[in-house]
């Protein structure tokens, strides 16, 4: 903290002195300064912006970059100066803190860039100050559960486990009814259900012309009982079933019975249940029928079918207290106004105000502006007490009514920004990924380029006119493919090699050095066929070469094949070139990565079969 | 309604006046002070000028406006003393300094009394302390003058303490220090007193020159 006044420090230390007369026992000796000259100048030039302080000033906080010795790190000796390849914009508020011991954030940078800076030059951000630190800390939150939005997207659409269990396939089919057909189904099933038992609810009071043997008109419930209790029925089941699967699957069965959806799903098919049990009994039928009310519960289980009634739903529960405000500044507004009108029209005759709460629907329907008019005041102190009513009623209803929509549609833009960046995710990935094939692909390139030059002419690789770095880069997946004694290879030739192995010998016995990383490979290859699970590894490649490929990126490298494989090894590699020289098109890279197994190879090593197992020692990384 | 809403109106026009107050104390503020030149500051004290340059840089920083008021001085010593309370010892520095008694003090008035303290003769020093200790200046040092500032002092020291401060240390401080310095006994010190008695004591001269490489 004494940083920020280290100019002061001399006066501190001058004004002991009036310590030196009380104390009794003598004083320590003082430190010895290591540097006793001047305090010079520094100039830190950051990216060509040049910045100049005091040595002093910098050195006041030795715990980060330019306080201590790792600033000579950066010390450019042509130019005398320490050079930070680094934003001059950024640095300006580092090199401030020093100054004035206060460190800022500039509200118009993005948050990671200023943590990054912040990071290198070895400034914890908790010392921002207090004027600056509450916009920090939301801008930094906002982040945080950005990425989180990626990465629990990321997890739910791709991360399947081949062993999730029934149950948890169950919970997800039923949380996200996207990830496979039969939950889509669901969805639309249950939808559909939801909206026909809200239809005969309606429907079944709609007069139905009269009936054969009554003389009053009838509603269509009481005409044809039996369709609608079948299609209730139906219906009935139709939920109950529902309710008991979610039970089931439920991963937390007691969170599951508390939650709201829970709570509505019981709630619309109790009555039915109830129903059943108490009939003809007339005591309770009565209240029967106010169960029946029940029924149209059935139109919140909408709400797992529909985001934007759950934003309103949330929205509601996150404004609770502007509506509870709301609803306390009525009820004082209408018991003021309903007392004020029953005694002005106490006096009047043949007033309809006969008592406070009588004229509390009065005040109801004036405050809101309604004004049905059947209570009308008639003296001249009920009229103007009623015009007061009506003027405040505006007031008092529109002051918390903002609030609550600025709420909704903070909530609703939030959702909308969620989804629009889960749809611009794929395209982002896509570009993403294809900037990644475009290096691999141009790696490939040059490989059969140089190779078959190579081959043609036995001379060096030669390299045409990549720039430095990319021969640089070629050269070291070129000593990578050496060390492993695999190659680099497209998707397509992987896909014929796998083809090929999966025909020649389906008897293939599993390996033990699949045993020993099964964890890899499955994750490999699982990817890409969620459905099915995988005994044999032969029959992963089978599948996955039929199912849609999806993201891969790893990079497996499997153990070196024994020796009398190698020559069969240097066979395929001449296949493999040839491959890649038949298909020029590809646009994605893949290399490819497969068990080796050591125990069968002296078997297979004679079958015709053998060199296109081994073809399929390729290691692979798949980029889509 | 009305009625709320006069109660309203009627608190807001009470707070008018206090906001017109924060106005007035900022523009006090405003005012600011520039020393005189750096060759009379140089031929006034005893320091050089570069010396003089960090010094006022460091001055400057704190308080840009060019003089120190008391709140601003205690604010500043009290960062170098985090664990106690230091504003009464501050004080008291504060009218050591503010020679001029006008409550606030100039960059002059520092740097003059830094020079003393770490520029100035053995003689200077123990002057400038004893009217440090002279709380009312009036040329004595009594019992309750030295009981305060002892106090002050352990004040800066705060709670947490080993071993633990009990309550009668100060005074057993205040009787050993007139135990030492008053010598004919009459209940006070006076100035010559006190630069004898502290010309005696070995260690307090050994003391007042470790603050001499300060700078």
């Amino acid at each position: 903290m004494a940083a920020g006044v280290a100019a002061w420090l001399p006066f501190a230390r001058a004004a002991a002195i009036g310590w030196m007369p009380v104390a009794s026992a003598p004083m320590p000796p003082p430190p010895r300064d290591k540097r006793r000259g001047q305090d010079g100048l520094i100039i830190l030039n950051v990216s060509g912006t040049r910045f100049q302080t005091w040595r002093n000033t910098l050195e006041r906080y030795p715990d980060t970059l330019l306080g201590s010795t790792e600033r000579d790190f950066f010390f450019h000796e042509e130019t005398n100066e320490y050079f930070f390849d680094r934003d001059p914009d950024i640095f300006r508020h580092i090199l401030n803190f020093y100054r004035t011991g206060k460190l800022h954030y500039p509200r118009h940078e993005c948050i990671s860039a200023y943590d990054e800076e912040l990071a290198f030059f070895g400034i914890i951000p908790e010392i921002i100050g207090d004027c600056c630190y509450e916009e920090y800390k939301d801008r930094r939150r906002e982040n945080v559960e950005r990425i989180q939005d990626d990465e629990e997207n990321d997890n739910n659409k791709d991360m399947v486990l081949p062993d999730m269990s029934f149950r948890e396939t169950m919970w997800r089919a039923f949380e996200n009814p996207h990830t496979s057909t039969m939950a889509l189904v669901f969805y639309y099933v249950t939808g559909f259900f939801i909206a026909v038992s809200v239809m005969a609810n309606v429907v079944e009071t709609v007069p139905c012309g009269s009936g054969p043997n009554r003389a009053k008109e009838v509603s269509c419930g009481e005409r044809y009982v039996l369709a609608f209790f079948c299609l209730d029925t139906a219906c009935v089941m139709i939920f109950t079933v529902e309710y008991l699967l979610r039970l089931i699957a439920a991963p937390s069965r007691y969170k599951f019975v508390k939650s709201v959806m829970s709570i509505i799903d019981v709630v619309a098919i109790m009555p039915y249940y109830i129903g059943l049990v108490m009939t003809d009994n007339e005591d309770v039928s009565g209240a029967f029928v106010t169960l029946r009310v029940f029924r149209v519960f059935r139109i919140f289980k909408f709400s797992r079918h529909s985001a934007g009634l759950r934003i309103l739903g949330y929205t509601l529960k996150s404004c609770a207290s502007e509506l509870g405000f709301l609803l306390f500044s009525l009820t004082m507004a209408i018991i003021i106004f309903a007392t004020v009108m029953f005694y002005a029209e106490k006096g009047s005759s043949a007033s309809k105000f006969t008592s406070i709460p009588a004229a509390f629907w009065y005040t109801i329907v004036t405050m809101t502006t309604l004004g049905y008019g059947d209570m009308v005041p008639k003296t001249i102190i009920g009229k103007v007490v009623g015009s007061v009513c009506s003027l405040s009623g505006v007031l008092v209803i529109a002051l918390p009514v903002p609030v609550i929509v600025s709420n909704f549609s903070r909530i609703y833009h939030q959702s909308q920004r969620a989804e629009k960046r889960r749809a611009q995710k794929k395209t982002r990935l896509a570009r993403i990924h294809a900037a990644k094939s475009g290096g691999a692909n141009a790696y490939l390139q040059y490989k059969r380029n140089g190779m078959l030059a190579s081959k043609q002419t036995g001379q060096a690789l030669v390299c045409k006119s990549n720039p430095t770095f990319e021969t640089q880069h070629h050269h070291l997946l070129h000593c990578l493919e050496k060390t492993t004694n695999h190659e680099f290879v497209d998707e397509q030739t992987y896909e014929t090699s796998c083809m090929e192995v999966s025909l020649a010998k389906p008897s293939m016995s599993r390996s033990s050095s699949l045993s020993s990383s099964p964890h890899g490979l499955s994750s490999c290859c699982t990817r890409r066929n969620k459905r099915k699970s995988f005994n044999v590894p032969n029959s992963y490649m089978a599948d996955g070469r039929r199912s849609s490929i999806q993201e891969l990126s790893t990079i497996q490298i499997r153990e070196r094949p024994m020796s009398n494989s190698r020559s069969c090894l240097n066979a395929k590699f001449e296949e493999t070139v040839h491959l890649n020289s038949e298909e020029q098109s590809y646009i994605t890279a893949a290399v490819i990565s497969m068990p080796t197994p050591p125990v069968t190879t002296p078997e297979g090593g004679d079958s015709a079969s053998s060199p296109n197992f081994l073809q399929s020692n390729i290691v692979r990384v798949s980029a889509l | 309604m009305g009625a709320v809403v006069g109660t309203l109106t009627m608190q807001t026009s009470q707070r008018q006046p206090s906001r017109d107050k924060i106005d007035d104390e900022l523009e006090m503020t405003m005012v600011c002070h520039r020393p005189e030149g750096l060759e009379q500051l140089e031929a006034k004290t005893n320091f050089t000028k570069q010396e003089l340059q960090v010094l006022y840089r460091g001055f400057k920083n704190e308080c840009p406006s060019g003089v120190v008021n008391e709140e601003t001085f205690k604010h500043i010593y009290a960062q170098f003393f985090p664990h106690g309370d230091p504003s009464t010892y501050a004080h008291y520095l504060f009218n050591a300094f503010d020679t001029r008694n006008n409550g606030s003090i100039k960059f002059e008035d520092f740097v003059m009394g830094l020079s003393t303290l770490l520029r100035g003769t053995v003689r200077d020093k123990l002057e400038w302390t004893f009217h440090l200790y002279d709380i009312n200046k009036d040329g004595f040092i009594n019992k309750e003058e030295m009981t305060e500032i002892v106090r002050a002092i352990y004040d800066m020291m705060g709670k947490y303490t080993y071993p633990a401060l009990k309550g009668d240390v100060p005074k057993q401080h205040v009787d050993a220090f007139f135990e030492k310095m008053d010598k004919n006994k009459d209940g006070v010190v006076t100035l010559e007193e006190f630069v004898l008695a502290c010309q005696e004591d070995e260690n307090m001269m050994r003391s007042m020159q470790l603050f001499e490489n300060v700078m």
